[in-house]
């Protein structure tokens, strides 16, 4: 039941990722706007991450059969996902994200590193946790400001990958607890909402670069 | 807080002048692309240039003055333009 939950998650995320991203690297063909970069990078890097997690999880249930998926692909996977949450946050300045002082700066990285207890998977969940809460909060601000509401659908999936994650953690520590199943359901209602702009495309207007 | 618009953003303002202009003229005037686009002449200069180099703005000269209009590709971009804004937008990002 676990792995059909990843497997599904997963490929989802594999699927809204790159779709996305490819979506966004066709915006940034025909109009060279860096924006458009960024975000193909973003997505495409989470897409990718998705992807590997769900190999991972497939490798296992097919080949390997340990119960749980391979260390190495799992981080790899976070990983790739922590990098598209960055293009992310980056994007929105991430710089007005800390605050000013050296000294505050320096503990609001603290606690990060005082809760993971040194896996390096934590602390990449942890960074993907608030990158998420970050660009979810500015995502926000510009639907305050521009009333649009697929932006909405944009902060409120970015939100929802967010809290998923963070209940996720909750599901280590109650496992065999419905924490576990809400974290993955709010992770897929997460992506969908966030792939919501895709279907505003109106692909047969726009005419693509002929070198893509 | 408006920031500082991007270049992008000013070439899609140029065009999409240009573009309002035509049905009544051959073409927008130096003019009016400044009081539209809201920038200053040597910048304008330098981008009109380069758009005209691009094949995305055609240079109309008539008795009075030069006037610029917009090309079947200025078009096509400016289009993809506007979706592709649409679509940062929706992810609070400026193109």
């Amino acid at each position: 039941m676990e792995f059909f939950l990843e497997i599904s998650l997963n490929s989802v995320g594999f699927l809204v990722g790159i779709i996305i991203g490819a979506i966004s690297y066709i915006g940034f063909k025909n109009t060279g706007s860096p924006t458009l970069f960024r975000l193909s990078i973003a997505f495409f890097a989470i897409g990718i991450g998705f992807g590997i997690l769900a190999g991972g999880f497939i490798l296992d249930d097919v080949i390997f059969e340990t119960g749980d998926i391979n260390t190495g692909i799992s981080m790899l996977g976070i990983a790739s996902q922590v990098v598209g949450y960055w293009f992310i946050a980056f994007s929105h300045t991430i710089k007005s994200f800390f605050p000013k002082s050296r000294y505050f700066r320096s503990i609001a990285v603290l606690p990060l590193f005082l809760v993971s207890f040194g896996y390096v998977e934590t602390i990449l969940r942890a960074v993907s946790f608030i990158l998420l809460v970050y660009g979810a909060i500015e995502t926000m601000i510009a639907y305050a400001q521009g009333r649009k509401k697929t932006t909405l659908f944009v902060a409120i999936g970015l939100g929802l990958l967010g809290f998923g994650e963070f209940i996720g953690w909750y599901s280590f520590v109650f496992p065999e607890t419905i924490l576990y199943v809400a974290s993955i359901v709010m992770k897929i209602g997460g992506l969908i909402s966030v792939g919501i702009p895709v279907s505003k495309i109106p692909l047969r207007k726009v005419t693509f670069d002929e070198n893509l | 807080m408006a920031g500082n618009r991007t270049q992008i953003k000013i070439v899609g303002e140029i065009l999409d002048t240009t573009m309002q202009e035509i049905d009544e003229h051959e073409g927008a005037t130096v003019t009016h692309i400044i009081k539209n686009a809201n920038i200053s002449h040597g910048r304008l200069s330098r981008i009109l240039s380069n758009l005209v180099s691009q094949g995305l703005l055609e240079q109309v000269n008539s008795k009075r003055s030069c006037r610029y209009k917009i090309s079947q590709s200025g078009r096509e971009f400016l289009s993809a333009y506007k979706t592709f804004r649409e679509f940062s937008d929706d992810f609070g990002l400026n193109i």
